[in-house]
């Protein structure tokens, strides 16, 4: 090992400096503490015994630990350290020798949002191609450094960089109708048991209170009851070519369903899928923003395909029975029909219902026949078009989920 | 303890755990911090909590999260009906006590029902409290669960302050069903435990399923490691591997093959759509297959033509 400062601690407060700094690792003087600590009773000859105390105490989620060891490696022996040890994670090593140019502009962000880095961090398929949750926002920046014509080569011919598309703030017209569209949902009981003036069941605890008064008789029972579940929506908007000029008034719900309810969570795909909840309510909260261009906008769409890397990622995490799912898409695939149908009867069993909003829907004479469209029909609670409040308002009226 | 020790500790409990893994414990131990274990299902999360009270011979106390657990449900609850029984007693005695004096009397601790916090605060040696699903549990709990971490002192209006004299060793579970907070994982160690290695695997099989075949427990750990190579909705952990193991030991069967792995797979992929992906792709275990050799005719297990054709229809 080598130590580029004299003493221990210097040492580790380096370390972590390089960890908060370059890595965005959530440490500060309590960790670099605790470090310290912990580093006295492991066996300090024995590097790996090192790193094996030193990784749960600095690292907060599974991302943190994928890095850990690639940094601990460039720290203490420079940055063309030999092969890394086996660390005993049972993790592919490619996972940490591979050079991760997109780590650096990512991290160094001075915050990332909790809730975008926990649930981007899912082992799903788009993990091989690029990890974490930066990636789930950032796949374009991977490439950004790079000459264009690599940026071509390693595209498929589908993709293309579409016009940039902006998210706004939107106005009452809008956050009506998605108020609307959010009390048309059934919701359930919660498990939970709050207070309230008449309930189900008796709160001993406050009655026996009120009693004391009145010598133990109950003269003003006080009751519990369950509250409503809040209306949970997951957006998934196409942003295919087809669909570019009408996937700004899918943004416009997503961002209008964000400023009335709390659990919304937004994607974009067209051969990828990206998540882009922390963008909507970024401009839910009023700020106008602009979706970097990227491989989900613009190129061919393979819905099958990106529905079912949905299902796999957040599936477990985002859809439960009181969920709305909300698909807008022309249909217009390029994938295979069979996938679709399949992911869609999953998506439809395990929410409490698929709304699509097909821009296409409005056309005289449109019958959704293309195969994509056919394959997800009997699986779809309402097929609409949305290009405006107005037609989301009368989507509002006429649905019951 | 140090982390060797722990180890060995943990092997003699029939728990395999990692170098990693026992530094982590050790640290535990050491640093007093509560440890955040993630990892897929069926890796030995909670199980991990139990070996661990085992090995330090204390209590485990267990809070299993689910939606809706609130502070009062974790903490303490006081028994109603029986402050209505004692009120009722003493009007009937007729006592004169000053108001003050009854309700000091229904609030002492002789009608407190503790639950698994406080049973864990006020324990006279350190216990293991296994918090078990924390992602289950509301925001609002993980919030009331950061002050108690944090202080280990719980304040009973009625009562006053109880403050922890021995600090519990805490385990919180999660399999990731939603984010937790930053403020939750920077109290805590994290820890990750990934699916077992194959050799892992053998060493957990063996450990844990007495008299298993060496060949069997080798084509059950290649298969499973196969397995969670596919696309499944769920990858099956080592609970799987075990349960999967016995279910063969039970059937009598010495090896793996395309007949017994039809007849058995119920054991591991437990939904119909992970059925219908390992079926397109037959030739995902076949690795694991072959490490049985060339079938011998007249075997106790069917011989069939898995992958080309019927699977559970023997050749003749």
């Amino acid at each position: 090992m080598i130590y580029p400062f004299q003493s221990l601690p210097d040492n580790l407060a380096a370390f972590c400096a390089v960890l908060r700094r370059e890595h965005g690792f959530r440490v500060g003087p309590r960790e670099l503490q605790d470090a310290v600590r912990a580093i006295e009773i492991s066996a300090l000859g024995d590097e790996r015994a090192v790193r094996d105390t030193l990784r749960p105490v600095l690292s907060g989620s599974l991302d943190d630990v994928r890095v850990f060891d690639r940094v601990f490696e460039e720290f203490f022996h420079g940055a063309s350290g030999g092969a890394p040890p086996r660390d005993g994670l049972g993790m592919p090593d490619d996972r940490r020798t591979r050079p991760q140019p997109d780590r650096g502009e990512d991290r160094a962000s001075p915050r990332r949002e909790p809730s975008s880095f926990a649930l981007g961090s899912d082992a799903g398929p788009l993990e091989n191609a690029d990890e974490g949750a930066g990636a789930v926002h950032e796949v374009s920046d991977l490439a950004a450094g790079e000459p264009a014509g690599l940026l071509r080569a390693r595209y498929s011919p589908l993709d293309a960089e579409g016009e940039p598309v902006f998210l706004a703030p939107v106005d009452d017209e809008w956050r009506q109708a998605a108020a609307v569209l959010a009390g048309r949902v059934h919701r359930g009981l919660s498990r939970r048991w709050v207070p309230a003036v008449h309930g189900a069941r008796f709160d001993f605890r406050r009655s026996l209170r009120t009693s004391l008064h009145t010598g133990g008789d109950v003269v003003m029972p006080r009751w519990r009851t369950r509250p409503r579940r809040r209306p949970r929506f997951v957006l998934l908007i196409d942003g295919s070519r087809s669909m570019t000029p009408h996937a700004n008034a899918a943004l416009a719900a997503a961002v209008a369903l964000t400023s009335v309810t709390m659990n919304v969570e937004t994607f974009t795909f067209s051969t990828a899928l990206r998540r882009v909840t922390r963008d909507v309510r970024r401009a839910a909260a009023g700020e106008r923003r602009r979706l970097a261009p990227h491989r989900a906008w613009g190129g061919g769409t393979a819905i099958g395909a990106c529905l079912r890397e949905f299902l796999q990622r957040f599936g477990d995490r985002l859809l439960t029975r009181d969920t709305v799912v909300i698909v807008a898409s022309d249909g217009l695939d390029v994938g295979d029909a069979a996938a679709l149908g399949d992911a869609m009867a999953r998506l439809s069993r395990r929410s409490a219902g698929v709304l699509w909003f097909n821009p296409l829907v409005d056309t005289p004479g449109y019958q959704p026949t293309a195969a994509g469209m056919s394959a997800a029909r009997p699986f779809v609670t309402k097929l609409a078009s949305v290009n405006d409040a107005a037609a989301l308002m009368r989507l509002a009226r006429a649905v019951r989920l | 303890m140090d982390a060797a020790s722990l180890r060995a500790r943990f092997g003699e409990h029939g728990f395999i755990a990692s170098d990693a893994f026992a530094t982590a414990l050790q640290l535990v131990l050491a640093l007093e911090k509560p440890l955040l274990v993630e990892g897929p299902a069926g890796v030995g999360k909670t199980e991990s909590a139990k070996v661990l009270a085992g090995v330090l011979g204390t209590r485990l106390i267990r809070l299993q999260c689910y939606e809706g657990l609130d502070a009062l449900t974790a903490l303490y609850e006081w028994n109603y009906p029986r402050q209505m029984l004692r009120i009722r007693m003493s009007e009937a005695e007729g006592t004169a006590a000053s108001r003050e004096a009854r309700e000091a009397e229904i609030f002492s601790e002789e009608f407190l029902l503790k639950r698994p916090l406080l049973e864990a605060i006020v324990q006279d040696a350190s216990p293991v409290l296994l918090i078990d699903e924390i992602d289950r549990a509301d925001e609002a709990f993980e919030a009331f669960l950061l002050e108690v971490l944090a202080e280990w002192q719980v304040t009973i209006p009625e009562l006053g302050t109880i403050r922890a004299r021995h600090r519990p060793h805490v385990i919180l579970t999660s399999n990731r069903t939603r984010e937790l907070s930053d403020a939750l994982r920077r109290r805590c160690l994290f820890f990750w435990i990934p699916y077992p290695s194959l050799e892992e695997e053998i060493t957990i099989l063996h450990a844990r399923v007495p008299g298993l075949p060496e060949r069997l427990a080798a084509q059950i750990a290649r298969a499973m490691q196969a397995l969670r190579d596919l696309p499944l909705q769920k990858a099956p952990g080592v609970a799987e591997s075990l349960d999967w193991a016995r279910a063969l030991l039970n059937l009598h069967r010495d090896h793996l093959d395309a007949g017994v792995l039809a007849e058995t797979i119920g054991c591991v992929l437990k939904v119909r759509e992970d059925h219908l992906v390992l079926e397109a792709k037959p030739e995902a275990l076949r690795p694991a297959l072959d490490e049985a050799g060339p079938l011998r005719p007249g075997g106790h297990s069917l011989e069939t033509d898995f992958g080309l054709g019927s699977v559970s229809t023997p050749r003749r």
